[in-house]
């Protein structure tokens, strides 16, 4: 979304003059897309991604048979997280700010929507679009004053304000006298979990293609420079506060998207949205997946999504050998363990595997193949 | 008048509850920059320990106690050793959710090990049942006990901490890691320390806070310690007073707006709820926050370039 503007419309009259030639045709939307895998690898990895993905509908149905359309519904789900886990990043990743307030536009997104389609009889995607523009807005009231705060004391005031949010649609829901607020008139084609998977699957794809080119533009390298020093950035004329509160709009707009179609997902909107677990989730995500990555967004959403479905497939009890484990009562704690053992092993997330990999390589093919 | 100065006593000792849990969150963020969210946990499982040996081996209650002190500064040096030694040199962001790993684990092996409290259950101590009634106000000899060890603990730790060759050390690991290893401050062995000292502040609130109740669960704690980290934070993640203050004034707050906000409401909406009560504490935290971004007794973070 915010790709096609700054990749699509002419550069700004301060943008010094490029000393790449080629740059006037990668600005261009056309250019983009030519050049969007920039190697012989980038055009195997991204459409074989996208076709496994698209292939993943069949594969399931061969796997689960009739319970096929279930076990997809729960996979759809990690397609929201990565939305989710990737506004997480541009805030925390890119643009240095430790806020945990994502689950608040997390849950206002969802009410947003339940609230037009349903209350006020507008069609689904107006509802969606406004319930991203409510985000917009929200990012911008709390970006502002966030940007006084810094540090563990963002962090936690941050975790407050979704606790206040939550408490604030729980309030709603019970002034209306309601347990949660349910998505009653969705479109039909959105209830039927093959084309849901797809719908997310789409959405997810153009997010993060427009992400990737949103990180790689002017306003990408800002927040990475804002990241790295702050003070060298202001020096070299970045505009700090107004790339922090984009930061802040951007991330809550995504969250705001995920939320909304979390709402459609579950068919409700609850306040447990906007709850403390909900945010450390999404925390969690970028943390095990790698900050300052797409790719890490996308790794740390599945793992944080997948692990426990995986879990929950074991046996009960297991059986390993002489020794019988009722593993049901155990789920959360080996996903606990897991997740510790790899913040122990790996720090810096998932997506360091990757860098690292292909380091090994080029080192490998310096040394003509010789161990 | 009376139902203020209740409220107020009331307001304290829950107040000193949050200071205590907040005092152990900064000590272990000011030396080793974790922020400590399995705190919580690591105090149920003290106070749930005490439980075990209250009724399976029907121990005297002191007895108990002093038990599960030792209890909790092994578990303390066990986490130091075996969870924050291997993340210390992981960024601040990965160290919290190690934390968060870390209390998932906790809460599951506590479960295993005792099924019993996986419900809630009663916690016997011999303070309940006793009060005093001092001018029309009541005064349980629970809220005594929270007082008494709240200042008491609060003294000794001063003590230890401005007069004492280990507190100096101490101090020094805090302000500058690399310095106080250069001055031959055995670093290791302090990290050990801290954890073992905030572990034992973390029993001391947990088993506070269980006779207090005198109902417990494995998870009693988890909706205390949200409320504990915003008075460390209000105080100033860097502060050992301001954490206590930070904790007395969300305890006051809590009380005293349970009071005023009683019975009334505004138009439809109802505002004892305790939805409103902790939206308005949030309101007023985070308010505060951006008046003094470092907490109310936090010093300015210096930045250097």
């Amino acid at each position: 979304m915010d790709a096609q503007k700054t990749s699509g419309g002419q550069p700004p009259a301060e943008t010094p003059p490029s000393d790449e030639p080629a740059s006037v045709l990668r600005a261009t939307w056309l250019g983009a897309l030519w050049r969007y895998p920039r190697t012989a690898r980038g055009w195997l990895v991204v459409p074989g991604a996208l076709a496994l993905f698209a292939l993943l509908p069949a594969i399931y149905d061969q796997l689960f048979g009739f319970s096929s359309g279930f076990e997809l519904h729960r996979v759809t789900l990690i397609g929201i997280f990565v939305l989710a886990a990737m506004a997480q990043n541009v805030l925390t990743g890119y643009a240095a700010q430790p806020s945990l307030g994502n689950a608040a536009f997390f849950g206002v997104g969802g009410y947003m929507l339940a609230w037009l389609t349903n209350d006020l009889n507008q069609p689904y995607w107006v509802g969606i679009a406004v319930a991203m523009l409510v985000s917009a807005v929200l990012g911008v009231i709390v970006g502002g004053p966030a940007l006084r705060i810094s540090g563990a004391y963002l962090a936690i005031a941050t975790l407050g304000l979704v606790f206040l949010t939550g408490s604030l649609l729980n309030l709603w829901d019970t002034t209306a006298g309601r347990q949660s607020y349910d998505l009653n008139t969705l479109p039909m084609f959105l209830t039927d979990d093959h084309a849901l998977y797809f719908t997310v699957l789409a959405i997810v794809s153009i997010v993060l293609f427009a992400m990737y080119h949103l990180l790689r533009s002017r306003v990408g390298r800002a927040w990475i420079a804002i990241r790295d020093s702050e003070s060298a950035a202001a020096a070299f004329g970045v505009y700090v506060t107004r790339y922090k509160l984009l930061a802040f709009v951007v991330s809550a707009v995504l969250t705001g998207l995920s939320g909304a179609l979390y709402a459609t997902w579950a068919s409700t909107a609850t306040s447990s949205m906007s709850s403390p677990d909900q945010t450390i989730a999404f925390l969690t995500m970028i943390v095990i997946g790698g900050l300052g990555s797409i790719a890490g967004s996308v790794l740390g959403a599945v793992f944080v999504g997948f692990l426990p479905l995986l879990l929950g497939q074991l046996p009960s009890p297991l059986i390993l050998g002489p020794v019988q484990i009722q593993i049901s009562t155990l789920t959360t704690g080996v996903y606990g363990l897991l997740l510790l053992l790899a913040l122990i092993f790996f720090p810096a997330g998932f997506s360091s595997l990757i860098e690292r990999g292909r380091t090994m390589g080029r080192q490998l093919v310096q040394r003509g193949g010789q161990p | 008048m009376l139902a203020f100065l209740q409220v107020t006593l009331a307001g304290l000792v829950t107040g000193s509850l949050y200071g205590l849990l907040a005092l152990g969150i900064v000590l272990v963020y000011r030396t080793t920059g974790v922020l400590n969210f399995a705190y919580g946990t690591i105090a149920a499982i003290c106070a749930c320990f005490m439980y075990i040996l209250l009724t399976g081996p029907q121990l005297n209650f002191w007895l108990a106690l002093v038990i599960t002190l030792l209890f909790a500064l092994l578990l303390g040096m066990i986490l130091e050793r075996g969870f924050a030694r291997p993340v210390l040199e992981a960024p601040v962001f990965t160290k919290a959710i190690a934390t968060l790993a870390l209390a998932l684990v906790l809460q599951t092996i506590a479960q295993q090990i005792w099924p019993q409290l996986a419900s809630p259950v009663h916690f016997p101590t011999p303070f309940e049942g006793h009060a005093a009634h001092i001018g029309g106000i009541f005064f349980s000899l629970a809220d005594a006990t929270v007082l008494i060890v709240t200042i008491l603990l609060m003294v000794t730790l001063n003590f230890f901490l401005t007069r004492t060759k280990l507190g100096i050390a101490m101090r020094a690991t805090a302000d500058g890691l690399s310095a106080a290893r250069l001055m031959g401050v055995p670093v290791g062995r302090i990290f050990l320390l801290v954890w073992s000292l905030s572990a034992l502040i973390a029993a001391l609130a947990g088993v506070l806070l269980a006779s207090e109740q005198t109902i417990i669960d494995i998870q009693f704690m988890d909706p205390v310690l949200l409320l504990a980290f915003v008075g460390a934070v209000l105080g100033g993640l860097d502060s050992l007073p301001g954490a206590l203050v930070g904790g007395l004034l969300i305890g006051l707050a809590d009380n005293l707006l349970a009071l005023v906000l009683a019975g009334r409401s505004i138009g439809a909406l109802n505002v004892s709820d305790p939805a409103i009560r902790e939206a308005v504490i949030f309101g007023g935290f985070i308010l505060v926050l951006l008046l003094r971004p470092q907490g109310l007794l936090g010093r300015a973070v210096l930045r250097r370039v």
